[in-house]
């Protein structure tokens, strides 16, 4: 288990969260991620995996309980969502690439807009991320001309153009035929090598074992388990066997 | 094998059916016995006649060199000098009396029908520009979280699609331009801007609904707020999608224009009502009305079309 101190750079605490409607997403979560720390998260669907997901950038607001991202309450009134959301990149299941944009443009857009880059130099980064995913050759073709694969690349280049401290990784490879699933889980490895802080919400279990440092299992939106993949995958916790059941 | 369908055939079966509607309208107009003057219409559009300069007094014309005519009064009054001239006619030394020709002066004076068609131009461009602001603002209240902001914007939309145009624009020019001292262009403009600004709005609102919300929230999630997210992310898909409804709605504008010349805005419509009372040619006049209204609008449809080309190359 890691410990729970200054390291992390997540600190979620007792996350509650309760639809209107009634639903009770989350019960009780906790979870503090370190720094360059890659943490898997699957479960169930339904199992409020993706909501905690969502709380950590508040694209989800939460009933109950605390989030601090390198010491920066998400709760407090006072803070600026728009600047936490800088350091937090997030990548959909559905890639939501913007249509009417490049490639190219898709990366550029937010330097450009929030962070007041100079067009040159946000495009010159956005041209070297996009090298480093792979698309160097697609950069002025629009999503709709772009494989899934290649869209995911894309969105992954676009919120790494933030520079973000963290990234947020929502089933980024469920929505794509399986002979591309590859060249995107290789682009999160790299950059897990690189060191970057990723929680990842995600079905590939192959990619769990190999790459994460801790996994988590979430059902019925209670954390039930968290482990080091070697001891995770050999557990027998019910809950977690049963679940591995369905999907190995 | 499917049976290959006759296009030739159909469009031979298309110019016929337009031949007869054409010899259908020469045939009832032979019937009523009335007696087309198509020439009386074109001196409305533009008018080649040349003026005639005639003497305000009484007086002696001289021609100075430089072919200059210049008008004495035997009265003591300032002499009458013209320039510039195409017929002469008056001889050096001459004596005028007040009310004779002096000169011809030709030139092209824009007429009537099309005094109005620029009338109708302005009314329909200004109040576009208006309706189009209006439109966006009560769109995005429309889909807004704030309560005020919404109820405002349902409030408006539903007054405002819920009663005639030409209520509004009684209302406009005889409560409110009477309150606010409003002249008669101001107070069609803001009824016209007013009117279409409410369908404008729903077509945004519709527009902006259409977009995923994963757009929003991946723009948020990069650190955008809320109106960059707007300005950058979802208003320029919304603005490609609601090119189509747009361009009816901007159409409608221009035809819906007519309607102020109830209050005496010699707009296109007014103008051929005008020409009708002293041409006595009510069929020619509102035919070449019809046809300079669909040069306005086809115009329109045209430059949106173009526009729309243009932008489907994300598609």
């Amino acid at each position: 288990m890691t410990n729970m101190t200054d390291k992390s750079i997540i600190q979620a605490r007792n996350i509650e969260k309760i639809y209107p409607n009634g639903c009770h997403a989350l019960k009780n979560v906790s979870l503090d991620i370190n720094r360059g720390e890659v943490v898997v998260i699957i479960g169930p669907s339904g199992s409020g995996k993706s909501t905690f997901l969502r709380t950590l950038n508040q694209l989800e607001t939460i009933s109950d309980g605390t989030i601090h991202i390198d010491e920066v309450s998400l709760t407090d009134r006072k803070t600026n969502i728009n600047k936490v959301r800088e350091e937090v990149g997030m990548v959909f299941q559905s890639f939501n690439l913007f249509p009417h944009k490049t490639a190219l443009g898709n990366v550029a857009l937010s330097p450009i807009k929030v962070k007041k880059k100079p067009r040159a130099v946000a495009e010159q980064e956005g041209r070297e991320l996009l090298k480093k995913v792979g698309l160097a050759e697609r950069m002025n073709n629009y999503p709709s001309h772009l494989s899934g694969g290649q869209q995911q690349r894309v969105a992954i280049a676009r919120a790494l153009a933030m520079h973000p401290k963290i990234m947020l990784f929502d089933e980024p490879t469920s929505a794509l035929d399986p002979e591309m699933v590859g060249e995107v889980l290789d682009v999160m490895k790299s950059l897990a090598s690189d060191g970057m802080t990723m929680v990842v919400v995600t079905h590939e279990m192959g990619f769990a074992r190999e790459v994460a440092d801790r996994v988590v299992f979430m059902e019925e939106g209670e954390l039930v388990f968290e482990e080091s993949p070697e001891r995770f995958f050999s557990s027998d916790n019910p809950r977690l066997q049963r679940f591995l059941g369905q999907v190995l | 094998m499917e049976k290959q369908p006759h296009l030739l055939l159909w469009k031979a079966v298309f110019v016929l059916i337009m031949i007869g509607l054409g010899f259908g309208i020469y045939a009832g107009s032979k019937s009523i016995d009335y007696t087309w003057r198509w020439e009386r219409i074109p001196q409305y559009i533009i008018n080649t006649e040349a003026t005639t300069v005639r003497s305000p007094f009484d007086g002696t014309a001289t021609i100075e060199k430089g072919n200059k005519l210049v008008v004495t009064s035997d009265y003591g009054d300032d002499p009458l000098v013209i320039k510039k001239f195409d017929n002469l006619l008056v001889n050096n030394g001459d004596l005028v009396f007040e009310g004779d020709p002096l000169v011809e002066v030709e030139n092209w004076n824009i007429g009537p029908l099309t005094w109005g068609l620029v009338m109708t131009l302005q009314l329909s461009v200004v109040s576009l520009v208006f309706a189009v602001v209006i439109g966006l603002f009560a769109g995005l209240a429309r889909i807004s979280t704030n309560p005020a902001l919404r109820y405002l914007s349902v409030t408006y939309i539903e007054l405002i699609r819920g009663t005639p145009l030409l209520v509004q624009i009684f209302i406009f020019y005889f409560f409110i331009g009477t309150v606010l001292d409003l002249d008669r262009f101001t107070a069609g403009v803001a009824a016209l801007s007013v009117f279409t600004g409410a369908y404008i709005a729903e077509i945004v609102r519709s527009g902006i609904q259409s977009i995923s919300p994963g757009q929003m929230e991946a723009a948020r999630s990069l650190g955008m707020n809320y109106v960059q997210a707007m300005v950058n992310v979802i208003l320029p898909q919304a603005f490609k999608r609601t090119l189509p409804p747009m361009a009816g709605q901007f159409i409608n504008l221009i035809k819906d224009s007519s309607l102020v010349s109830v209050i005496s805005i010699t707009d296109l419509t007014k103008a051929g009502r005008e020409v009708v009372s002293s041409t006595f040619a009510p069929f020619e006049v509102w035919f070449a009305v019809a046809l300079m209204y669909l040069v306005l609008t086809g115009a329109l449809s045209w430059a949106i079309q173009r526009l729309e080309k243009r932008l489907s190359a994300s598609d």
